[in-house]
């Protein structure tokens, strides 16, 4: 019987869509709905996760693709992110517990120069298809200048005897 | 809708806007003029009857006892959906929920959350939430000499070009809520109307003091930052993605806290002339 390796990770490939910008990668996830920037470190590690290659592989491919030094901490890092977005078949536990490093962390570990080559994944929810573009749930001030993010609002007159506040139908 | 159409209605419309077939009627001939004044820019008069949204507005007023007042009532398809004492209130609503439907549904096209102008065959477009102060850096930049495109919607195609949609400006002085409309000749401008290449995207929010140093974006930090004010990114993700990334590829995106909005505008036309000519 083969058992799979659990520290080759795997790159989800089903329900996700990919732009490949000039040194990013933008994956957008059908089913959450978030959209993900993968920076050149990032993307180059998401790449070579097809289930095969180790963590150790990983790094030296990834060290040849930016012509950068990596080592598997690095890698380690780009997996957290990678698996916390939902871009890995299944999220891969580090093997002997130790707390991963933070961004913070491998720049101080590997040096200014090597801040290329630290994997960074940002990542934003969709907004809904809201029916409304300007309006709010409460009485319309300047104060709440995101009120397309409050919920149950439909409508803000700007004329009217509800004029600045918003008319919840 | 049988309930609906039993209604009475004096003068109607069947339009086609974006690709959607959109149909409008009014209970008052009278105001059928200022109804269409609150379709999308570009609307096109169809003979079909045959519609995917039809709109009725029953105008109410004077009732049939003195002191007694009817409500103007918008119907959706069979229901209605917004009913108020106040016409323009009404037609807000109308105007509102129209714009937002088509933002969502448009065919080959996608709406962003974003006032737009033309410099120099060049379109500049700047995405915000309501209230950010977007309309009062379009506004800034028309006085400046930029051609208007738009204040509350970038309409952009495949190519990553942005489209007219001129509709008058919504303007709020300085700290208040309620929007005044301005037509675009009121502020001395023209409006755009060919498509022009985007060449540069700013996320600004107005910020009392602060002076405009904006950073730039890399093409994935923006397009996801787009991605934050598309309309139907959830509903079309695959034509959505594939504009921005066309927009990102070809501009210079921007991101920082204005204060006045002359600062800003001045520095976007500098930039525009001294780096993409």
């Amino acid at each position: 019987m083969i058992m799979e390796d659990q520290t080759a990770p795997k790159a989800r490939k089903e329900g996700i869509l990919i732009q490949e910008l000039s040194d990013e990668v933008l994956v957008y996830d059908l089913e959450s709905h978030k959209a993900h920037c993968l920076n050149k470190a990032a993307a180059a590690i998401w790449e070579h996760c097809d289930g095969t290659n180790s963590i150790r592989d990983i790094a030296l491919a990834m060290g040849s693709d930016l012509n950068a030094q990596a080592d598997e901490a690095v890698v380690w890092h780009a997996l957290d992110q990678l698996g916390k977005a939902s871009l890995l078949e299944q999220r891969i536990p580090q093997p002997d517990g130790k707390p991963r490093l933070s961004r913070r962390e491998l720049m101080r570990k590997a040096g200014i120069a090597a801040m290329i080559a630290i994997p960074v994944v940002t990542s934003i929810l969709a907004p809904k298809a809201l029916a409304s573009a300007t309006s709010c749930g409460s009485p319309c001030t300047p104060a709440s200048a995101e009120c397309v993010a409050i919920p149950n609002c439909t409508f803000c007159p700007s004329t009217g005897p509800n004029a600045g506040r918003c008319a919840m139908f | 809708m049988d309930k609906v159409d039993r209604l009475g209605w004096a003068a109607g419309v069947s339009f086609n806007a974006y690709g959607l077939r959109i149909g409008v009627r009014v209970s008052d001939s009278s105001v059928f003029d200022r109804v269409c004044g609150f379709l999308p820019p570009g609307w096109k008069a169809v003979g079909s009857p045959v519609v995917d949204r039809l709109y009725s507005i029953r105008v109410g007023g004077e009732g049939p006892r003195p002191g007694m007042r009817r409500f103007n009532i918008l119907y959706l398809d069979g229901g209605w959906i917004f009913r108020s004492l106040d016409l323009d209130e009404a037609l807000e609503y109308f105007e509102t929920n129209l714009h937002n439907w088509v933002a969502l549904y448009a065919h080959r096209r996608v709406f962003v959350h974003a006032g737009v102008v033309g410099w120099r065959g060049k379109a500049v477009v700047i995405p915000g939430h309501s209230l950010c102060g977007k309309t009062t850096l379009v506004a800034e930049l028309v006085r400046a000499g930029a051609t208007y495109y738009s204040d509350e919607f970038a309409v952009l195609d495949a190519q990553g070009r942005a489209h007219p949609f001129p509709r008058p400006l919504g303007v709020r002085e300085q700290g208040e809520v309620i929007q005044t409309r301005c037509s675009i000749e009121e502020l001395g401008g023209v409006a755009g109307a060919k498509p022009l290449p985007v060449r540069m995207v700013v996320f600004s929010q107005y910020k009392q003091g602060a002076s405009w140093r904006p950073r730039q974006l890399s093409e994935g930090q923006g397009v996801l930052a787009l991605l934050n004010h598309a309309r139907a990114v959830r509903l079309r993700p695959e034509n959505t993605l594939a504009a921005m990334r066309q927009v990102a590829r070809r501009s210079t995106m921007l991101r920082g806290a204005r204060g006045e909005a002359r600062e800003a505008a001045q520095f976007i036309l500098d930039y525009l002339d001294n780096t993409l000519s």
